[in-house]
């Protein structure tokens, strides 16, 4: 099957401590950080297209647009889903969506994370647009579902291009020789 | 006289062509990267390779002159 417009995938975790903000260096509030959230993302993009690749070839990132909405304290179950949304050449267009599969289950068992209101803090690019709103080309994945919306935990888009492996890393070697 | 601009910016990835060599239209002269890409830049037209005016590592501007074909 050629790379087309509707390949799927999905990955899910249970947030650990290791996916925190604190464990990741990138917030102080011990939820799953936004960083994981993205690798997460990605590597359910690269799932829906990898079987469809050549021997020899791979995916990697290009550009992101993300909204983290809400916050998963550890113990939290989370299915990312993405999927192919458009093909061009070797540019690839995805969008994703993460929901709670089963909200909040470590609440007693994790009590710090009960701390009132523990919002990812979400650093916005210029336009960007609003928390909570809806990004131009953004419709993620099963994001009309019925009853989906107060689980959803972020969305986004992302896009990725269809590289040859050997290629890529030696142009990334060329550019960054190493110590000599 | 064919002019050679880059489209975007980018870094020169590798110059397969030389100066002075006998080129054809589609032939390809160099090998941009953007966008973790490989984006080849060919010759538009049939003729000699009088200037190329980028090297490998070099970082283009949209707009740069990469080589001329007379």
């Amino acid at each position: 099957m050629p790379l087309a417009a509707g390949l799927r995938a999905s990955v899910r975790v249970v947030v650990g401590e290791s996916d925190t903000a604190p464990a990741l260096g990138s917030g102080d509030v011990p939820v799953l950080g936004t960083p994981r959230l993205l690798a997460l993302a990605e590597a359910a993009t690269v799932a829906a297209v990898a079987p469809q690749l050549a021997s020899g070839q791979t995916t990697v990132g290009t550009s992101v647009t993300m909204e983290h909405r809400r916050a998963s304290p550890v113990g939290s179950s989370l299915v990312i889903e993405a999927e192919l949304t458009e093909v061009d050449g070797p540019r690839l267009a995805f969008s994703f969506v993460a929901r709670e599969e089963h909200p909040r289950i470590a609440r007693e068992e994790h009590p710090r994370a009960q701390a009132p209101g523990p919002e990812v803090p979400v650093t916005e690019a210029p336009g960007a647009p609003a928390p909570g709103a809806q990004a131009p080309g953004a419709q993620a994945p099963g994001a009309d579902a019925p009853g989906g919306d107060e689980r959803v935990v972020g969305a986004g888009t992302i896009e990725r291009v269809v590289v040859s492996r050997e290629r890529f890393l030696a142009r990334a070697a060329a550019h960054h020789p190493g110590p000599r | 006289m064919s002019e050679i601009r880059a489209e975007m910016v980018a870094n020169v990835w590798q110059v397969v062509a030389a100066q002075g060599q006998q080129v054809h239209d589609g032939d390809t002269l160099v090998i941009l990267e953007s966008m973790k890409m490989e984006i080849p830049v060919l010759a538009e037209s049939d003729g000699t390779l009088t200037k190329l005016a980028v090297a490998e590592g070099d970082v283009i501007q949209e707009g740069d002159l990469i080589a001329v074909i007379e």
